[in-house]
């Protein structure tokens, strides 16, 4: 089926399958596409940096734009010790943003739209903090689900809202990213799709075709600021858990 | 053109050199006055990195609840999986997740990023580096 809004998400093997160690593993159009925003992401930044000029021309103004982003929101809520959180922050912020976008494009496989990959990032991301956390305070970062101040016979409730709250944050972290873009294409795609079929039926209705055509325009527009906010919301998330896992308070 | 021979013409001149040379000053330092207002306003009003728009807001107030709520049902259910007491935990951790749902969504709500004033105030780790905000 051409109209098919589902169509987009599916992964095929391009290369393989291949019998490693017992599984079936290939190389799919969601590896091709982590490959392509590598590997744009890398050539991009280094032919902004390039010209090392003082007044930046327009390419590596995009480059230090998109950098001191990054750095701007790490020195904001992490403080100047977070500095060493820039790498992996900018590295996260760069891979979502560029998959977000490159999805855009049409024909392109968005990578974003897999639950995998961002549930793969957010596990990541919060794994990352308990470890951090129990580097920098020891066993005691554990007091982050016994609230100080409670009163002992709710004391056992309320532990258990805070782990299953403290739980949540990989799933919410991961769901988020993920419902934004996979409805964000499945609405275009079924906007798209409406204006194929009025204007299959030909006559008078081909004019109602401008409708949802127009609507395909605004939700293009409106998909790249989503693409864009998504990929800043996923990074300052991953700023703010860091955040609590340096600065626990108690 | 000939010089101008008085004393009192080349003086006219310095004056109005001078005269020259003042307004360009003044001119120059008002500009850079005005470019410095306008950096202050600008940096004012720029949002520094707080999520940009309501949409993202609101959208992620929703999925830290659902979050919260999912991840107790999961929970639950995974008790129950292992114990073979089907209802008793799911309806435990689902109640649970729910409170928790609400306690993530108004921390979410709650949680404004720190202005630079209440950085300088935050308790830092053993650090050596200074603060110079």
């Amino acid at each position: 089926m051409v109209n098919d809004p589902i169509h987009q998400f599916r992964i095929h093997n391009i290369l393989g399958p291949w019998n490693i160690f017992g599984h079936e593993i290939g190389f799919t159009n969601s590896n091709l596409f982590m490959l392509i925003i590598v590997a744009f992401t890398v050539l991009f930044l280094l032919w902004s940096a390039a010209p090392k000029a003082l007044v930046p021309g327009r390419v590596q103004s995009v480059g230090e734009l998109w950098y001191n982003l990054v750095h701007n929101m790490v020195e904001n809520v992490l403080g100047h010790d977070g500095a060493k959180f820039f790498p992996l922050v900018f590295t996260l912020f760069s891979f979502v943003l560029v998959a977000n976008m490159l999805g855009m494009m049409p024909y392109f496989f968005t990578v974003t739209s897999q639950v995998i990959v961002t549930a793969s990032l957010a596990v990541f991301v919060v794994a990352l903090v308990v470890i951090i956390g129990i580097y920098k305070h020891g066993l005691g970062w554990f007091k982050l689900f016994v609230p100080s101040g409670v009163p002992i016979a709710i004391l056992p409730f309320i532990s258990l809202i805070e782990i299953i709250s403290f739980l949540s944050r990989p799933i919410s972290l991961g769901l988020r990213l993920f419902g934004n873009m996979l409805a964000g294409h499945i609405v275009l795609k079924v906007f798209a799709g409406f204006v194929v079929s009025l204007l299959a039926v030909g006559g008078a209705t081909m004019l109602g075709a401008l409708a949802p055509l127009a609507m395909a325009v605004a939700l293009t527009a409106l998909e790249f600021l989503v693409a864009f906010l998504q990929a800043f919301v996923f990074a300052i998330l991953t700023c703010v858990y860091l955040n609590d896992a340096l600065h626990t308070h108690h | 053109m000939a010089k101008p021979i008085s004393g009192k013409g080349n003086k006219d001149e310095d004056q109005s050199k001078f005269d020259d040379i003042s307004a360009r000053l003044n001119d120059l330092s008002s500009r850079i006055a005005a470019e410095k207002g306008q950096k202050a306003q600008a940096e004012k009003q720029s949002p520094s990195y707080q999520g940009a728009s309501d949409y993202s807001k609101g959208y992620r107030l929703a999925s830290e609840f659902v979050a919260g709520v999912l991840v107790g049902a999961l929970v639950g259910y995974g008790l129950d999986y292992v114990f073979h007491t089907l209802p008793l935990f799911l309806i435990i951790f689902l109640l649970a997740g729910f409170g928790a749902g609400i306690v993530n969504m108004s921390r979410a709500g709650n949680r404004t990023p720190p202005t630079p004033e209440e950085l300088a105030k935050m308790p830092k780790p053993a650090d050596d580096e200074d603060e110079d905000k």
